[in-house]
Formats: structure tokens, C-alpha cells, sequence
């Protein structure tokens, strides 16, 4: 049987090499720290962030449907709740509410999946177009307003986050960022599978396909709509508070800027929108595109990503996950045939 | 308390400005009510409308408001380029596809005005003599008159050409029902190229005319197309007197939030705005709901 030829439903992650693989890929992972330089760990790690973003916004707008503009937004409050409880002094806050850093991170998480949950029931009475550039405004609201409050954020100069989670001579601060980057993309990946293959992923799926056939049949879209957008802003202000405290430094501008929903979006779109593995391969593509690309094309190196998108979007637009996808089931499909 | 003459002359500026938002919003709702199609890139055409005619400006010392000719023809060359070679394979294809083209558009814009052009916001002159007056309760400045008469006359001649052009008819028409009007003959996939070089060439001119006012730099249009949506929401799609009476709104509205709370909550105050209507009463407070279909 060929790695990619499956009945419908039956899930490729069933399949033992596609699970060595996945074992293989976390094990090789866990030794970047040793085996590498500073900055190549550093490198890795915005790699695997670039991963919690996209599969979190895969989940949102490739399973469920919902174009949201306003990712960063998540990514942004994520790293601010964070480091306001790591570094309060800072935020003008007590010490009082100090906490180490992997709790700062998980309510971080929590926070960002709060804030979903407050403006997820007014924000989804707006569809299609409406809720693209509604969540791109409210996005914006938030930026600005955090980008005013000079107090809480340091304006547009920012602050520096106190983290030092060193361990010894051999282990430094940002190797241990690196591990806690690489618990929590696996369980992100694991948990966002666990829920496109359940129920839940057939509710998204169902009002993404068609929102009025599958209310008729009593699905409820909002509370599908409300269960990926606050799994996915959960995810993305973890990935927010992991990045800032591995940065150890934190600006309205950058943390929160509209640049952290771009590249969810290209990674999405460049590996394949919709489906599972996509967001693993362009997240892959887009990280080598964010640092070689500067080097042939110069400061191009933006526009040359928005062609892609649109490249991609006309012409291939189960991305490079479909392209491998048809390679695969292709080869395979041969050799089966040169076997018979 | 503000002073009431402070009060009334932004009342007065932000009116002025209002025009200029609402073209700039008029070419929004024309690509929205026809292609149902939002144009992400919208506010980084005006972006590039505007450096149009801060560049012809800077070089030659000519006006931008005979750069905004040239920024309008440019700007519906691009249109009709766009139709013709990338979207034609996406409109009427769903939601997903037309967005994510017209923001990567944005994103090549943006990217292309900060390499060629710097990071730095420019800004251009009126370039003609003339003096502002007093209306007695507030002082009109020239360059702001002059650019509001120039975006109302822009207002009405587009709306005349809907009116009464036979083009304009098939326009209509199309954003009536587009399956009848291929039926009455209409080449609606021409309609769609005519719409969008329209459509930009309008967000051309409200950029040139910007360029005379405000700085401008590569990373405006983000902020620009979340204000002429903002516009479009208040108006209604697809209506004319209410995307004039929209931008008015919001160009009062957004000095007077500047005026009482301060310079940074000028575009919070639009854009909340924008989310409330757009939660209240999505239809607009004028027309009725959009969409080709």
C-alpha cells in the first residue's frame, strides 16, 4: 500500500513510518541545542514558533473557515501577559504577582484564549469578508491602544523581560527556551490532530464547506467557530509569550505588529491550507525563505513572499503538501504498477 | 473643556478630509458591490497613488493635482493588469482565494514602496499660490479646500458615469445580477476590468490628494484600508451619497477623537467606529447589503 493512498478518514498518522518519522523529527530536534551553535538554536527555535503559528491558524481559517487578519493580536497579548508577570516591575506592577516562567507562559496561553473568548461571540457575527478585515481593525485597535499605554508596554521602545533559565555551564538560558519551544509545539500539533480528527473537525470542516447546509443539519457554527478560534489564540499566545521570553525583550511594535499574522498566513499558504502536515512544510520553506532569501534578492525579500502567496493561491493552492502528496502517491502508484 | 472655536475648526477640517476618504472609500465599495471582493491592497494603492505624485512633485515642481492624473492612469493600468492576470482565476471562486491574492498584492506593494522609495514618510506641496479664508466660524485652509472640491468632483463625476454612461448601466447591471446581465449581452468579464481599473484609479487620486496633507510613508496603507472600509461599512455598499455622507462622518469623527483624547486615539476612535456599525448594522446606515450576487 502506498504511504499516502488511505481510504477517507483513515488518518496518515496511522501509519507506523509516518509515526517513526514524527519520533525521528522530535528526537533529531531535542539535540539541536548540543549539537549547534547559539544561533542556529535560535533559528530552529523561531522555526518551530513559526509552527505553533501555523498550525494554530490552520485551525482557524483552514478547518474552520474563518480568514482571521487579527493573529498577531493573540501572539502579541500572549508575550505581553507573560512578561508583565515575569517582569512586572517593568509594567508598573507589584512584585507581588511574580511568577516563574513556564507559568507566566501557560496563563500567557490562557490570557490570549480569554480574550478570544470575550470577543469571539460579537467578532463572529460578522462572516466572510467582514470578519477578515474586522479582525485585521481589531488587531489594529489593540496595537494601538497597547502602543499608547506607555505604562504597560514601554511604548514603541519596549523593555527588557527578566528570564534566565540557564542550567549550569552547559545548558543556557535560550537552550531551555529551545526545549520548552519543542514540548509545546508538539503539543500543540498533537492536540490540534486530536481535535481535526474528531468530532469537532468534522463540525469545522462541515460549516467551512457549507455554513447554511450544515446548520440545517444542526450544527452549531458558532460553537465550532468559538472552539477553533479559542484553541488557536490559546496556541498563538503561547507561541507569543515563549518567543518573547526567549528574545527576553518585548515592544508593542514588533511583538504585536501585523508582521506576525503575514507570516502565519504565507507558512499556511505556502504548505498547503486545510490540511495537516502543511503548515510543517511551509513553516520549513518560510523559515529558509525569511533568512536566505534577504541574502539573493536583498530587501525584496517580502515582496518575493507575497508573489508566492499569490502564486500558490492560483495555482496551487493545496501547496507544497499537495505537491509532495501528488509526487508521492505518483511514485508509488508506478512502482505498484512495475511490481504487478 | 475645549475651546469652541477649536471645536468647530476641527469640525470643519475633519469634514474636508472626509472627502478624501470618501473617494478613496468609493473605489472600495465599487469593487466590493460588483466583484464582491474586498481589495486588501486598496490602502497600498493609495499608498502608491500618493508617491505618484510626491515623486512627479519633488522632480519637477508640477502640482499633485496634475500628478493625480497620472497616478489615476497608473493606478487603473495596474487594475486592469491585476483582473486580467490574477484575479480572473479567483473571483466568484469563494472568499478565500481573492483575499489572500489582494494581501499578498499589499504585501509586494508595501515591500516595493520601502526599497525603492526608504522608510521615511514624504510629504508633497500643493504647489499652486493661493490663500485660505475665514468662514467666520473657522479658517479653511487652501490645500484643504482645494482637495475636498477636487474629491467631490471626482465623487460626482463617478457617479455620473454610473448614471448615465452605457458602461456605467453595465455596471450597474452586473452588481444587480450578474447572471442576467451576461444573459442581456453584457461582457461582465470586461465589466470586472473596467470595475477594478476604476476602483484603483480612485484609491490613485484620494492618495495623491492625501499627499498633499499628511506624510506619507510605505506602511500607510494598512491603516488607509481599514479607514475606507470603515467608510464603506458606514455607508453602505454600493451607495454613493453614502460613502459621501460615510467619509464625513468618520473624517469628524476621527478629529474629534484626536481632539479630546489625543493624538494617538485619532485611528482607535475610526476604527472603533467601524467595528460598531459594523456589528449593529452591517448593512450601512445607507444602502442595502452588497454583493455581485
Amino acid at each position: 500500500m502506498s504511504l499516502l493512498e488511505r481510504a477517507p478518514g483513515e488518518s496518515l498518522a496511522e501509519d507506523r513510518r509516518v509515526q517513526a518519522l514524527g519520533v525521528l523529527v522530535v528526537l533529531a530536534l531535542a539535540v539541536v541545542p548540543f549539537t549547534t551553535t547559539d544561533s542556529l538554536t535560535g533559528l530552529i527555535l523561531t522555526g518551530l514558533v513559526f509552527v505553533m503559528l501555523g498550525v494554530s491558524w490552520n485551525l482557524l481559517a483552514g478547518y474552520a473557515g474563518q480568514i482571521s487578519l487579527g493573529h498577531a493580536a493573540f501572539f502579541g497579548m500572549g508575550a505581553f501577559v507573560s512578561a508583565w508577570l515575569t517582569t512586572p516591575a517593568a509594567a508598573g506592577f507589584p512584585e507581588s504577582i511574580q511568577l516563574p516562567i513556564l507559568a507566566a507562559v501557560v496563563v500567557g496561553g490562557v490570557t490570549a484564549a480569554l480574550i478570544s473568548l470575550v470577543i469571539g461571540p460579537i467578532i463572529f457575527r460578522l462572516s466572510g469578508h467582514y470578519f477578515a478585515i474586522g479582525t485585521l481593525a481589531l488587531a489594529a485597535v489593540i496595537e494601538l491602544v497597547m502602543l499608547d499605554r506607555r505604562d504597560l508596554t514601554g511604548g514603541a521602545t519596549g523593555y527588557y523581560v527578566n528570564g534566565d533559565l540557564s542550567i549550569g555551564e552547559v545548558v543556557s538560558h535560550g537552550d531551555t527556551m529551545f526545549f520548552l519551544t519543542l514540548i509545546a509545539t508538539v503539543i500543540t500539533v498533537a492536540a490540534t490532530y486530536v481535535i481535526v480528527r474528531g468530532p469537532a473537525g468534522l463540525g469545522m470542516k462541515a460549516i467551512h464547506d457549507d455554513e447554511d447546509a450544515a446548520s440545517s443539519l444542526g450544527v452549531n457554527p458558532l460553537k465550532y467557530k468559538m472552539y477553533a478560534f479559542v484553541v488557536s489564540s490559546f496556541f498563538a499566545g503561547i507561541a507569543g509569550a515563549l518567543y518573547g521570553h526567549y528574545t527576553l525583550y518585548i515592544n508593542a511594535q514588533s511583538t504585536l505588529a501585523v508582521t506576525w499574522t503575514i507570516d502565519s498566513l504565507v507558512i499556511v499558504i505556502l504548505g498547503g491550507m486545510g490540511t495537516f502536515a502543511g503548515p510543517f512544510f511551509g513553516a520549513a520553506l518560510f523559515l529558509l525563505l525569511d533568512n536566505g532569501l534577504s541574502a539573493i534578492v536583498g530587501g525584496f525579500s517580502s515582496a518575493v513572499e507575497g508573489i508566492l502567496i499569490i502564486l500558490f493561491i492560483i495555482f496551487l493552492p493545496t501547496g507544497l503538501y499537495g505537491l509532495i502528496k501528488e509526487y508521492l502517491v505518483e511514485e508509488t502508484t508506478d512502482t505498484d504498477a512495475a511490481t504487478e | 473643556m475645549v475651546a469652541s472655536d477649536l471645536l468647530t475648526q476641527s469640525v470643519v477640517n475633519g469634514l474636508l478630509l472626509g472627502g478624501i476618504y470618501a473617494l478613496a472609500a468609493l473605489g472600495l465599495s465599487l469593487v466590493f458591490g460588483i466583484m464582491d471582493i474586498v481589495n486588501l491592497a486598496h490602502g497600498h494603492m493609495l499608498m502608491v497613488g500618493a508617491y505618484v505624485a510626491i515623486l512627479v512633485f519633488t522632480a519637477t515642481g508640477i502640482t499633485p493635482l496634475v500628478g493625480m492624473l497620472l497616478a489615476m492612469a497608473l493606478m487603473f493600468g495596474l487594475g486592469v493588469l491585476l483582473q486580467k492576470v490574477l484575479l480572473k482565476h479567483v473571483v466568484d471562486e469563494g472568499l478565500e482565494q481573492p483575499i489572500i491574492v489582494l494581501f499578498g498584492l499589499a504585501l509586494v506593494l508595501q515591500n516595493l514602496g520601502r526599497v525603492i522609495l526608504g522608510g521615511d514618510a514624504r510629504t508633497a506641496d500643493i504647489g499652486i499660490p493661493g490663500n485660505g479664508f475665514d468662514i467666520g466660524i473657522a479658517f479653511m485652509s487652501f490645500p484643504r479646500t482645494v482637495t475636498f472640491v477636487v474629491a467631490v468632483l471626482l465623487i460626482v463625476a463617478t457617479w455620473a458615469f454610473l448614471q448615465y454612461t452605457k458602461t456605467g448601466q453595465a455596471i450597474r447591471a452586473t452588481a444587480q445580477n450578474r447572471t442576467a446581465a451576461k444573459y442581456m449581452g453584457i461582457d461582465t468579464d470586461q465589466i470586472y476590468v473596467i470595475t477594478l481599473g476604476i476602483g484603483t484609479a480612485l484609491a490613485g487620486a484620494a492618495g495623491a490628494l492625501l499627499s498633499m496633507l499628511f506624510p506619507i510613508d510605505p506602511y500607510v496603507g494598512w491603516s488607509y484600508l481599514l479607514k475606507t472600509f470603515a467608510v464603506v461599512v458606514l455607508g453602505g455598499v454600493g451607495s454613493v451619497v453614502g460613502t459621501l455622507v460615510g467619509g464625513l462622518i468618520l473624517g469628524v469623527s476621527e478629529n474629534l477623537g484626536a481632539l479630546y483624547l489625543g493624538g494617538g486615539y485619532r485611528n482607535v476612535v475610526s476604527l472603533l467606529i467601524f467595528l460598531g456599525v459594523l456589528l449593529v448594522k452591517p448593512e450601512g446606515l445607507f444602502g442595502s447589503s452588497g454583493g455581485g450576487e
